[in-house]
């Protein structure tokens, strides 16, 4: 019996580790919260106030005066970011486990489907770096300037098109980094289903690709849901990558594509530095208080993830 | 978590043996116990420069390690105030709050630093472009809007400005650089004083075409991709600047004349505003009167606690520090003309080596 | 299935299938465009990061310290392999013995909650691990930039892989195996290090890999736990930062000159390549093992 206690006490270390990272943080960031109130998510200003005049009180609160502390550009650029990686990133990894699973013969799909999923585990300051010496100075002068006078007439692709910096770019690293996670698992459970289905399917007289699309498919329409909410969870997460390519905007809302923007995983790095020269520390615990969110946030989306695959069935990915 | 290594360790045998022998073969043997590993980190302006400085100081200093990072201003004053790191460096002095907050805290001058105001607009680079401090606080306020605008071409009779929006860039992340441009506007112009002020980060007026950029090569980028854009850059880019083929403009200073940033200039301002550093050396010397005086300038500062971890720390510290600001060693011309940089006057040398020998 | 047969015409005209031909090998153009513009972008990324590297590789920076914004790797390439190699230390200690219990006993409302939470700690952001290991390890408790904060930190990342990966490998082993251990009167514990483990290394093994790999590439667990060292580590587990190569191209990639940037591709090249290797062997490992197919 020992054993299973020894044993049940590292199992309770992990649930542990995750409820102390939580409770402190909000115990850090409670001051921010109480003083940045419902408002924190609306507001589009994040000013840490005047450092060099005196320390005023505001709503019981000791901090330098003008700070407020707002981060809609944040959630802006967080769920813009995510969604457009997402827009790109659930045809292609749907379409490239359709193709590696169904068309190609299975050693070779095997084969592929492995160096697909080696780009999960590319590091995301190579993206960043890949981005920033290769993909933003190809966007910014061969790819931007002509996306713009395509669809100058959707205000959204029009000029200007800025430095490369920015929201498309961020997004496409994204769903670089994304698409692995829906081609691998949805791949796994194409091939899951048995060979019956898909003989049945072709004695019927359905191409392959209806077999694929109508018959395979529809049967794993929860799995590739779950998929795709873990890599939208992990898009909203990414820090580094953004961090490089985003533009790190601060204060305003993208007007179109190509605008700046940043994120709240990548919005910590870049102003942690500014934050911890506030001497009331204000600004620190509002960050700890974007970090709070951003647990909210991973915990909303796995948590729906998991539920869509546990439905499925006691599968883990 | 120093509990839960405590107990994996102690309740299972075979694997934290592993694990010892593992850390065992990894650990070297404690090397030179004499020798002092002293961090410095911050300003990403002074960066370089202690780059340069380190590479020769150790090498005639074998018992001195110097770790150089590049962070931020702001990361180099909260380390040092937390005794995370023995120098931060920074490009702003300490603010009245933290002085107080920290009274051991010490900024020290280690150089002069300057700042350009940069621009693109295609065909005019090459041209004196002159700007003034209410000019640049309305472009950035967005309340001048173009080129050709009234209040720049009155400044500017002979140049054929362009209808064209101006795309004002600024710093999107922490930074010395902001904080004495935004000096510059709020000391020559008092309604952006009292509607923004200045700071390491200030939150800019919305204005269309506006682009933020991370660093001073983030700027430079910025600038060199987008022609009619307008931005502030630390003089170690100018370089950088030249190689983009950018404009520089002139900029009016106090007394109301257009000065280009030369070595003369900035020695002028130096001499005008740096007498009146008090012991602290907290002081800005942005906007100096005299009439050649470039308006942009700085003391480039480190921030070192007055009471170090030991006495060995302290001395190295104090030696290092000395050594840098001495004409013939960090101050010399060889490692400031790299980055651009002025050497500290007299004055400024004399209080830094005062404020240094108070760190014990 | 039923679906499908109710889609087909009871009597297809020739023009219909040649329709839904024509559609078909629309679809799989489609598809295979998704496969090829991916993989494109895949050996674009690792040519790049490949060649440039190599380009700027020598032996030089691999024996030698960083010295400003020049000189070589050493620092970093030892305190990358020190920092994730203590963290998966510590996190498989801790990782496998919680992937036992949940595969093992964990059926009551403890495995249900630590199966949950540790799958919501994989999608915690890395950057608030970061945060918290900075304010509490590093400030808090004085330990300051150190591989004691920075391996802690990244411990706590991999430890829902490898509590996962683990109980995974050890629900593949076959029941019978452990009813016949229990049968002969093994005690649990026996059961656990003499059959179980041994029967499901390969998965736990690969697991374990996977996770070591997630942490030499994570680059903001780091940033404000384990600081940046010019010099090699001198053996102290607090009070003395750890270099390691993802900072090195965070960092020096921004920096105007052109040593930096050789240094940030070195240090991409040489990470991207560590960590494609640790996958290569933890899925030899897996395919090598003699219950990969159950």
């Amino acid at each position: 019996m020992w054993f299973r206690r020894l044993l049940a006490f590292f199992a309770l270390l992990v649930p542990l580790v995750l409820l102390a990272i939580a409770a402190f943080l909000v115990f850090y960031a409670w001051p921010a919260i109480h003083y940045n109130g419902l408002d924190f998510l609306w507001r589009d200003t994040w000013n840490i106030g005047n450092q060099y005049a005196n320390p005023v009180q505001r709503h019981g609160e000791t901090v330098m005066p003008g700070a407020q502390f707002g981060i809609l550009f944040l959630v802006a650029g967080t769920l813009g970011s995510a969604l457009i990686a997402l827009l790109f990133a659930f045809p292609l990894g749907l379409g490239a486990a359709l193709f590696l699973s169904e068309a190609v013969p299975h050693r070779f799909g095997h084969f592929v489907s492995f160096f697909v999923e080696l780009l999960a585990g590319i590091p995301s300051v190579v993206f960043g770096l890949w981005g920033i010496v290769f993909l933003i100075p190809f966007l910014s002068h061969h790819v931007f300037p002509i996306l713009a006078r395509i669809f100058h007439f959707i205000p959204f692709l029009a000029r200007p098109i800025g430095s490369g910096y920015g929201l498309l770019t961020s997004s496409l690293v994204l769903c670089l980094m994304i698409v692995p996670f829906i081609t691998a698992t949805l791949r796994d459970a194409l091939r899951s289903q048995s060979t019956e289905m898909r003989e049945a399917g072709i004695s019927l007289g359905a191409t392959r690709f209806e077999v694929a699309t109508r018959i395979l498919l529809p049967g794993q329409k929860t799995a590739l849901a779950g998929a795709t909410m873990l890599a939208f969870g992990r898009a909203l997460g990414e820090t580094m990558a953004v961090l490089m390519v985003s533009g790190n905007a601060l204060n305003y809302l993208p007007h179109n594509v190509y605008s700046p923007i940043s994120t709240m995983a990548a919005f910590i790095v870049a102003q942690l530095d500014s934050a911890l020269a506030d001497p009331t520390g204000m600004a620190v615990r509002s960050l700890a208080e974007i970090a709070v969110l951003l647990l909210v946030i991973s915990l909303i989306t796995n948590g729906i993830a998991r539920f869509l695959i546990g439905m499925l069935k006691e599968h883990t990915l | 978590m120093s509990k839960l290594r405590i107990h994996s360790l102690v309740r299972s045998p075979t694997l934290a043996a592993l694990a010892l022998a593992g850390l065992c073969a990894l650990w070297p043997a404690p090397s030179q116990a004499r020798t002092i590993h002293l961090i410095e980190t911050g300003s990403t302006l002074l960066y370089p420069l202690f780059n340069l400085w380190v590479p020769t100081y150790t090498a005639t200093h074998p018992g001195i390690r110097i770790t150089t990072e590049a962070t931020g201003s702001g990361t180099g004053i909260a380390q040092a105030t937390a005794n995370l790191v023995q120098l931060g460096a920074s490009d702003a002095y300490l603010s009245p709050a933290l002085q107080h907050l920290h009274p051991g805290l010490l900024n020290i001058p280690l150089a002069i630093s300057s700042q350009m105001i940069n621009y693109n607009l295609p065909g005019l680079n090459n041209r004196p472009l002159h700007l003034s401090g209410p000019v640049l606080a309305a472009i950035y306020a967005g309340q001048i809007r173009y080129w050709n605008a009234p209040a720049i071409r009155a400044l500017n009779p002979d140049l054929p400005l362009p209808h064209h929006l101006i795309l004002p860039i600024h710093r999107s992340d922490g930074s010395g650089d902001t904080f004495i441009f935004t000096q510059y506007l709020s000391f020559s112009t008092p309604a952006w004083m009292k509607s923004t002020g200045y700071g390491t980060t200030v939150s800019w007026p919305s204005v269309r075409g506006e682009i933020g950029a991370t660093g001073n090569p983030g700027m430079v980028q910025a600038l060199a991709t987008n022609p009619y854009a307008i931005a502030y850059i630390g003089v170690s880019y100018r370089s950088a600047i030249l190689k983009e083929h950018l404009g520089q403009a002139w900029l009016k200073n106090r007394a109301g004349q257009f000065v280009f940033l030369t070595h003369a200039n900035v020695e002028a301002a130096v001499a005008s505003r740096a007498p009146h550093t008090p012991p602290n050396q907290s002081i800005s010397l942005v906007f100096a009167p005299g009439a050649n005086a470039y308006p942009i300038i700085n003391y480039e500062y480190v921030i070192v606690k007055n009471h170090q971890a030991s006495r060995h720390v302290a001395r190295a510290v104090r030696e290092f520090l000395d050594w840098a600001i001495a004409p013939s060693g960090g101050n010399a011309p060889t490692f400031l003309n790299r980055v651009g940089f002025a050497p500290l006057p007299k004055l400024a040398v004399l209080q830094s080596q005062r404020q240094i020998a108070e760190i014990h | 299935m039923s679906q499908a047969t109710r889609d087909l015409p009871p009597r297809p005209s020739s023009g219909w299938i040649r329709y839904r031909r024509i559609k078909s090998a629309i679809g799989w153009f489609l598809a295979g465009t998704a496969l090829v513009a991916l993989s494109v972008a895949m050996v674009q990324i690792l040519l790049y990061v490949f060649l440039k590297g190599f380009h700027s590789l020598s032996p030089k920076i691999l024996v030698e310290n960083t010295v400003g914004v020049g000189g070589g790797l050493k620092n970093a390439i030892l305190g990358t392999a020190l920092l994730s190699g203590s963290a998966m230390i510590l996190s498989a200690l801790v990782g496998v013995a919680a992937g036992l219990y949940l595969s093992e006993f964990g059926e009551g409302r403890l495995g249900t909650l630590t199966r949950f939470l540790s799958d919501v700690l994989v999608g915690v952001p890395s950057i608030v691990l970061g945060f918290v290991g900075y304010v509490t390890l590093t400030v808090w408790l004085r330990w300051r930039f150190s591989l004691a904060a920075g391996a802690i930190t990244l411990a706590v990342l991999m430890l829902p892989y490898i509590v996962r990966s683990t109980e995974l490998a050890l629900r593949r082993v076959a029941s019978g195996i452990r009813e016949s251990a229990y049968a002969l009167g093994c005690r649990d514990h026996q059961v656990v290090f003499k059959v179980l483990l041994k029967a499901a290394a390969p998965g736990i093994g690969t697991g374990i890999l996977l996770a070591l790999a997630i942490s030499a590439g994570e680059t903001a667990p780091l940033l404000y736990t384990a600081g940046w060292s010019n010099y090699s580590w001198s053996g102290h587990l607090i009070h003395e930062p750890v270099a390691y190569l993802t900072y090195v191209i965070w960092s020096f990639i921004g920096e105007p000159f052109h040593s930096a940037h050789a240094l940030a591709y070195v240090a991409a090249f040489l990470i991207t390549f560590m960590i494609l290797l640790i996958n290569l062997l933890a899925r030899f490992l897996i395919a090598s093992s003699p219950h990969s197919n159950r």
